[in-house]
């Protein structure tokens, strides 16, 4: 064991700074235009633009411990917004389970930030329990395209998006986990309703999606049909056990503490205040532990192994975490925790500190919720199951 | 010892609760607080016809005679609509003031129109710098020719955008954070110097920013002795954190309610949720604590119903757990909801965003966990 960096680790570290040193946006510049001409030049830098995309699919094909740096960097550094959805969600079932010609056709695509994809997987009625879902499917007699029927829930961006990947049912005579088939359509077409969901912190982030009689061909089926749950399901682990955004919350902590800090309190300021203190504190500590959780999972699937049973916890723990740090925003805002809207009232900080707060109500329910996520490391890490004791 | 509510208060009680139930529902409460002036006037009418506004003011003022007591029973009702009208601002707060510390001659001009629901007031007491701080106040009166002129900032002032009148709590003599040389003036709305800048708060209130640039008060308009405020500001806190914690209880128990009933309903993996032992105990969690918050309601109201001088420890330690409790009951109430909690559609994060506002006034938990355990 180790702590340090190797030599090689700390030149990729210099090189990642300085790349984003040299590309950062220019005052004046248009965001959009540098935002594509940005991912164009850390294409050419070896397939930084995709960093976690295979080699083989031009991935930078890093270590555990060049993820990690990467992550750490971003984190600080002002780099262009990205979307999960296509890049991190979609991409990699195309790679796995994409035959040659979808891998052609949409994976560039996702590659360049042209296409806008969102996720139709959660229903009025599947929820957590997401096997569950009614959205049909059915196949023309001539075999040629299907029918889609059905609603949609919390779609993400779904208002903004040029398609959808779509779990979709095709058979319900068996079990609920068979008779799904993964599906890809674009959005702007006729059938297909599109209304937004306001969440507690007064935003338009989600929607819900209906769909009439919808047409789609079967060259946009992914793999078979019918064994949509099994594609979904492996990207959804890799959902849950995923980079936890760790680093962004140590960032987000640091400006806490300097939130904090101007606060004046007496002769000193809030950070002197013995019980806010001791919340950061232990936010801080849990943060440590976190971090390192992290990175032992990182390793450990690099080595070729599955995640470890520590991989589970991340994202209970993450998003736990980044909850904390939304609360002792709005505690830090002190009476003007409760002011709302567009004036800002009291320390600047305090403006949409509330609203954040109560967005991140959301982070410990979506993916599966936060007690889905413990009965799944109950059962697949400690082997516990109904009647096991027996 | 006794916790059985009087007759007229077990009926007025059961009046409040029909009134919530026909008048506050959900979209509803959304229309009311989106139009001007943020409450219904024709509800404000009711409550004051009701006989509601006079209840805790002395009888020889025009009111009930009653107590903190009364205030405890409609608040607790009004917390499980999330009622709008500006009962808090009006009566806790600007009445409040007025029946300690007011002379006979502004009791008398001041006390009828409150109890009869036409004159608007409220209490601005909190500035930028104070936090939850009482006796921090930056805002200066001094004594000019027989009157006084005030100059300073007042924040987050519930109830000022309608308000015909505003109590400012102001330094007439000490330095920033002493506890003597605060003062107490009662100031029109309108007058010169005073301007406001109105905001939406979260929870679909509304509250003022104020400025006073040499706004002139005359020596009648002190309420109570000068330099002698803080007692009577520390009793109205007091006092507002025992109507808001009432509120806070009622709220609580729309909450755990709701969820209880939303989970025997909503199905997933071919139970219903309720089915699931991890959320049983979960829900048992916000049972308790809405009823410990409940027991220590009662417990500080009554004690302060004896005497207010023994009850402050008790008073800091109802605000600690209300805030504690409240977040936590609220926080479980979204996740239990799911996705549907976290949306504007279901009138649990609409309660939810009450319990925060409310831990946020007159002093969050922290904030009255240490002054519990210094006193």
């Amino acid at each position: 064991m180790d702590i340090n960096l190797s030599s090689e680790d700390l030149a990729f570290r210099d090189e990642v700074r300085s790349f984003f040193e040299e590309n950062k946006i220019k005052s004046g510049e248009d965001y959009f235009s540098w935002r594509l001409g940005w991912f164009k030049k850390a294409r050419e830098k070896g397939g930084w633009d995709v960093p976690k995309w295979p080699e083989k699919f031009g991935g930078p094909g890093w270590s555990p411990t060049q993820h990690y740096i990467w992550e750490q960097e971003t984190a600080r550094a002002n780099i262009p917004f990205d979307l999960p959805f296509g890049l991190g969600m979609l991409a990699p079932i195309l790679m796995n389970y994409g035959n040659e010609e979808q891998q052609e056709r949409f994976l560039p695509d996702i590659r360049d930030r042209q296409v806008n994809w969102c996720q139709g997987y959660s229903e009025p009625g599947a929820g957590s329990d997401l096997a569950n879902l009614k959205t049909k499917a059915v196949l023309s007699d001539d075999g040629t395209y299907y029918t889609v029927n059905g609603s949609k829930i919390w779609t993400t961006l779904a208002h903004v998006a040029d398609w959808i990947f779509c779990l979709t049912r095709t058979d319900d005579s068996g079990i609920k986990q068979q008779g799904i088939t993964f599906l890809l359509f674009p959005m702007k077409q006729e059938g297909i309703e599109v209304k937004p969901i306001i969440t507690l912190g007064g935003s338009h982030t989600v929607n819900t999606v209906h769909f009439t009689d919808v047409k789609v061909p079967v060259e946009n089926r992914i793999g078979e049909e019918g064994k949509g749950w099994t594609y979904a399901k492996g990207l959804l682990e890799h959902e849950r056990t995923g980079l936890a955004g760790l680093s962004k919350s140590l960032v987000e902590l640091e400006q806490l503490k300097d939130n904090a800090r101007s606060i004046k309190r007496g002769n000193g300021n809030l950070m002197d205040e013995s019980s806010y203190k001791s919340k950061i504190g232990e936010l801080e500590i849990d943060l440590l532990a976190t971090e390192f959780t992290e990175l032992r999972s990182l390793a450990s699937a690099a080595a070729g192994g599955e995640p470890g049973p520590e991989s589970s916890i991340l994202k209970l723990k993450g998003t736990e975490i980044k909850q904390r740090i939304q609360k002792l925003t709005v505690e830090a805002s002190g009476i003007y925790s409760s002011a709302w809207g567009d004036k800002g009232v009291g320390p600047a900080f305090a403006k949409g500190g509330t609203a954040g707060y109560l967005n991140s109500r959301y982070f410990t329910i979506y993916g599966g919720a936060s007690e889905v996520q413990k009965d799944i490391v109950a059962k697949k890490v400690l082997g516990l199951t109904k009647g096991s004791s027996k | 010892m006794n916790f059985e509510l009087s007759e007229e208060q077990k009926m007025i009680q059961q009046s409040v609760e029909r009134f919530v139930q026909e008048n506050y529902d959900l979209s509803n409460r959304i229309k009311i607080s989106s139009e001007d002036p943020g409450y219904s006037k024709e509800y404000w009418s009711s409550m004051a016809e009701l006989g509601w506004l006079g209840l805790a003011f002395d009888e020889e003022d025009g009111g009930f005679g009653g107590n903190q007591i009364d205030t405890l029973v409609l608040m607790e009702q009004f917390g499980k609509g999330l009622v709008l009208e500006p009962f808090l601002a009006n009566i806790v707060l600007g009445g409040g003031a007025i029946k300690r510390g007011g002379s006979a001659a502004l009791k008398e001009s001041i006390i009828p129109s409150l109890i009869d629901g036409s004159l608007q007031l409220t209490l601005a007491y909190a500035e930028e710098q104070s936090r939850f701080d009482l006796e921090d106040i930056a805002t200066a009166a001094r004594e000019d020719d027989g009157n006084f002129v005030l100059n300073g900032k007042k924040s987050m002032v519930l109830n000022a955008e309608s308000a015909d009148k505003i109590i400012v709590v102001a330094r007439t003599n000490g330095s920033q954070v002493d506890k003597e040389g605060i003062s107490l003036f009662l100031v029109n709305a309108d007058s010169d110097g005073l301007e406001k800048e109105n905001f939406p708060t979260v929870d679909g209130l509304r509250a003022s920013e104020i400025s006073l640039n040499d706004v002139k008060v005359s020596p009648e308009n002190l309420i109570g002795e000068k330099d002698k405020g803080f007692e009577i500001l520390q009793a109205v806190a007091n006092d507002a954190i025992l109507a808001l914690a009432a509120e806070a209880v009622g709220a609580m128990e729309v909450l755990y309610k709701d969820t209880v009933e939303y989970t025997q309903q909503r199905e997933q993996f071919d139970h219903p949720l309720s089915d699931f032992q991890v959320l049983q105990h979960r829900m048992v969690d916000m049972f308790m604590e809405y009823e410990q918050c409940k027991s220590l309601l009662f417990r500080a109201t009554m004690e302060t119903v004896q005497d207010p001088q023994l009850s402050q420890r008790t008073v800091h330690a109802l605000k600690h757990l209300i805030g504690k409790s409240g977040i936590f009951v609220g926080e479980n109430a979204v996740q239990l909801h799911g996705g549907m909690g976290v949306t504007e559609e279901l009138r649990v994060g609409h309660f939810f965003k009450r319990l925060l506002v409310i831990d946020s006034q007159f002093g969050n938990a922290d904030f009255h966990l240490d002054k519990f355990t210094s006193l």
